[in-house]
């Protein structure tokens, strides 16, 4: 009886990180670039005694616990926003950002500025790189143009080709906020799409969500009850059984 | 439960939201105005299994964790610096730049101010001044006598005085920055020079990449009523479906204090 009880807890409590997970994608409903997660479930079976030599031997318990949080890519909706250095991909891929620490970081949001000195960089700050590293624009280069695969041309010519990378695997990209991922061995996209004067919006859909949101407060409401269940069967046992019959 | 504080951090960021857009449509008839746009990050995670962990002896790793977010920021309010269209209102000292550039204003305190807002007047002294009174620099004056004043796309100001011969005013400069993105606000149509936009650089219009100018015409706001009205639908809908989350999550919270 105490188990049914550890297992509804199991519940309740992987129910309070899935609501924390929903609660995430909807705040960020409206993140440029912001990929939605998904939360996926494991049935955790609890080793028991060995019972092989009862019969009927004992049955195992199933617990829930977490898996994985799934970040799904598929790719957000494209807003149109007349910025010359917003720059959406319409394929596969992310844009590469240096990071304070020299590192690099990976990032669908596209939602780029200039810097005092001209170079491109992101909401953050942060250099944005192309083939030959971080890109500085001068006075003379006019207007620029960005070309759907990356190329920059300005009034001085051709001036680089933003980089696109991809991953063989982009699940095991981890996301480091900011709109950022980090992963390793980022391999060179040769047919990006870039789209200039556009960000990437996210993809959260805030259907699905809401969807996602009911099942999670029902599932809630209803482990609970059948928690105070459990608890009232126990009272009742208590009050029945421990009766002393004279 | 982290979910209040993570949706708390989601309304916040759509209140904001709502305010740039309802600032951006306050001033859809403001002459020279920019529109700005909210730009939202994600914050950190909380890795509650971090991927790549080895799960065994034998080297098999974990190949996706368990990462929860902690809600939204604001990473910044960009100013979109699109050209306004051009509207024609027929008042000689209205001037309008196509392209690149701001006309320089001397503020009371000494400072230079930028401004996309052409709509001069003359001052008692003939000077050339904003609507607030403000002259233009470098200074032009239009003597009284002066008619018929026409500013060249280029910038060159003329006027024919009494006796019928045109005479040379003066010539309007126009300031650039590599990261006009970068001026600050600060009201009355006015841009400041900052660290982010970079030091301004002066020329002549119709020069070296400036704009080129067009009296009798001024430049509209760049604000789009239909985008504007779009995003407010969708900042609004964030807004509800974020307090959905404290609804439901409050509703867990009850559930689990009603258990006895």
């Amino acid at each position: 009886m105490e188990n049914a009880q550890l297992v509804a807890l199991s519940r309740q409590s992987i129910l309070r990180n899935h609501l924390d997970v929903i609660a995430n994608n909807m705040a960020n409903i409206n993140t440029s670039g912001f990929k939605s997660q998904e939360m996926s479930f494991v049935e955790y079976i609890m080793p028991v005694a060995d019972g092989t030599a009862f019969e009927p031997a004992d049955r195992e318990i199933s617990y829930v616990d977490m898996f994985t949080t799934r970040t799904n890519f598929e790719p957000g909706t494209v807003n149109l926003t007349e910025n010359e250095f917003d720059l959406a991909l319409n394929s596969e891929g992310f844009f590469v950002v240096q990071m304070e620490d020299g590192t690099e970081a990976y990032t669908r949001s596209g939602a780029f500025q200039l810097d005092a000195t001209g170079q491109l960089i992101t909401a953050n700050g942060r250099p944005v790189l192309t083939d030959a590293g971080a890109i500085t624009f001068a006075r003379e280069d006019g207007l620029i143009e960005i070309a759907a695969d990356g190329t920059i041309a300005t009034e001085l010519g051709i001036r680089g080709k933003i980089r696109v990378v991809n991953f063989d695997d982009v699940r095991t990209l981890e996301k480091v906020g900011d709109t950022m991922f980090k992963g390793e061995n980022p391999v060179q996209v040769a047919d990006a799409r870039i789209i200039q004067g556009a960000v990437e919006g996210s993809n959260v859909s805030g259907v699905s969500e809401v969807t996602r949101l009911i099942e999670v407060t029902r599932a809630y409401d209803a482990t609970s009850k059948l928690v105070k269940d459990l608890d009232e069967l126990r009272q009742q046992a208590i009050s029945t059984l421990g009766r002393i019959q004279a | 439960m982290k979910a209040l504080h993570i949706a708390a951090t989601g309304m916040k960021a759509q209140e904001l939201n709502v305010e740039v857009i309802s600032n951006n449509v306050a001033n859809m008839r403001t002459t020279g105005f920019k529109k700005q746009r909210a730009d939202f990050q994600d914050l950190l995670y909380q890795n509650l299994r971090r991927m790549g962990t080895e799960t065994s002896d034998t080297g098999t790793i974990v190949p996706t964790g368990i990462q929860i977010g902690s809600g939204v920021k604001i990473a910044s309010t960009a100013r979109i610096m699109s050209q306004g269209s051009l509207e024609q209102t027929g008042k000689e000292l209205d001037v309008a730049i196509r392209g690149e550039g701001f006309f320089q204003i001397d503020l009371p305190d000494g400072t230079t101010g930028y401004t996309r807002d052409g709509s001069f007047e003359r001052d008692a002294n003939g000077q050339l001044v904003t609507v607030d009174g403000y002259a233009v620099n470098p200074g032009i004056t239009i003597p009284e006598t002066t008619q018929d004043i026409t500013i060249s796309n280029t910038g060159e100001v003329q006027g024919v005085d009494q006796a019928g011969n045109t005479v040379q005013l003066g010539q309007v400069q126009l300031a650039r920055f590599v990261n006009k993105a970068g001026l600050e606000a600060i009201g009355d149509n006015l841009f400041l020079e900052t660290d982010a936009s970079g030091a301004a650089e002066t020329g002549n219009p119709n020069d070296n990449g400036f704009g080129s100018l067009q009296q009798y015409f001024l430049e509209m706001a760049n604000v789009d009523a239909v985008t504007e009205i779009a995003d407010l639908i969708s900042a609004q809908r964030a807004y509800e479906m974020n307090s959905q989350i404290i609804q439901a999550a409050d509703e867990m919270y009850s559930t689990t204090t009603n258990l006895r």
